[in-house]
């Protein structure tokens, strides 16, 4: 019979002494990996799109957008204003974290005219008649180096007057 | 600055999975094995240059990795016990000809897979093995008896 292989110690590599607990630390850690996958499709890293409504008494506004996006991916923000009353000059204000370091892709309709109001995008949408609705789409791309947490409000205004806003922010991930 | 970033993070990732799967996982290479070697190179790949398609940044992810590469070698070894936690140790399954069923439940083994090993290193029979060491890097050495 051969000896004991050169450096092999058998309490440590047989017998496992003092090694014990090393597989379960394994296992642990291992653990994490399936944890990170539910937490994938649990959408805590986007980026699936959730709707938040806002209504005052001459519109409603409801925006479908993902909170939690991953950089480089394409995604959709929808607005879906219904007027309750007329509004002579619908005003969409956007917070600069919808733009700062994503592409735009594109905005339809697109809106009647594009101006900076205070700092922020505003749309101006134009009429929408008492009764009716207006769909607005907008496309992004998130850029690979935009990571954080940025304010992402809304705000719908009928011309100087505010009639509602929608506070939210948008996580990027890396 | 983000691509060498990226690189640091998927590298350490890539060690991290590749030690809590198990030694067993690293050693075998099924075309199964081959496959999902292909899609998770491609599915780091995509996190690590994304839209980066500039000789510039190819060249800063690939600098970046061999140097970590290089500096995990030279902790490894330096220290004693940073090569227990990079690489892991040996574990004997084979004793005297006799199987160490405890360790080889520990590396999620059965004896047919001992025995596939042993015809692949063309040892016949369990009577001819002395040891059997599964190494750090999820090869099973066999030393036969005199």
């Amino acid at each position: 019979m051969a000896g004991i292989p050169h450096q092999i110690v058998l309490k440590r590599d047989r017998d496992l002494e003092g090694r014990g607990w090393q597989i379960w630390v394994r296992r642990g850690l291992f653990l994490l990996l399936p944890i990170l996958a539910l937490l994938g499709l649990l959408n805590l890293f986007g980026q699936h799109p959730t709707t938040t409504t806002k209504a005052a008494g001459a519109a409603s506004l409801k925006l479908y957008a993902p909170p939690r996006v991953r950089s480089g991916l394409i995604y959709q923000a929808r607005f879906h204003i219904r007027a309750q009353l007329e509004l002579k000059q619908a005003t969409l204000v956007l917070s600069p974290g919808w733009l700062e370091s994503m592409t735009l892709n594109t905005v339809e309709p697109s809106p009647v005219n594009e101006a900076s109001d205070n700092g922020r995008l505003s749309l101006d949408l134009g009429h929408i008649p008492a009764g009716s609705t207006y769909l607005l789409f907008m496309q992004f791309q998130t850029n690979p180096t935009n990571v954080g947490h940025r304010d992402a409000s809304v705000t719908l205004k009928d011309g100087d007057q505010t009639l509602l806003q929608i506070h939210r922010t948008i996580t990027v991930f890396p | 600055m983000d691509i060498v970033l990226r690189a640091i993070v998927l590298y350490a990732f890539v060690v991290f999975v590749m030690r809590v799967i198990g030694r067993r996982e690293l050693s075998s290479m099924t075309p199964f094995d081959l496959v999902l070697l292909i899609v998770l190179g491609d599915a780091i790949q995509q996190g690590l240059t994304q839209d980066d398609y500039s000789v510039t940044g190819a060249i800063l992810a690939v600098a970046t990795i061999a140097t970590l590469q290089v500096f995990t070698s030279y902790v490894s070894y330096r220290s004693k016990k940073a090569r227990t936690v990079l690489e892991g140790e040996p574990i004997v399954l084979i004793d005297h000809g006799q199987i160490v069923e405890r360790n080889l439940k520990r590396e999620r083994m059965t004896e047919d897979e001992v025995a596939e090993e042993m015809r692949q290193q063309q040892i016949a029979s369990l009577d001819d093995v002395d040891w059997a060491i599964i190494e750090a890097n999820g090869a099973i050495s066999f030393i036969k008896k005199n």
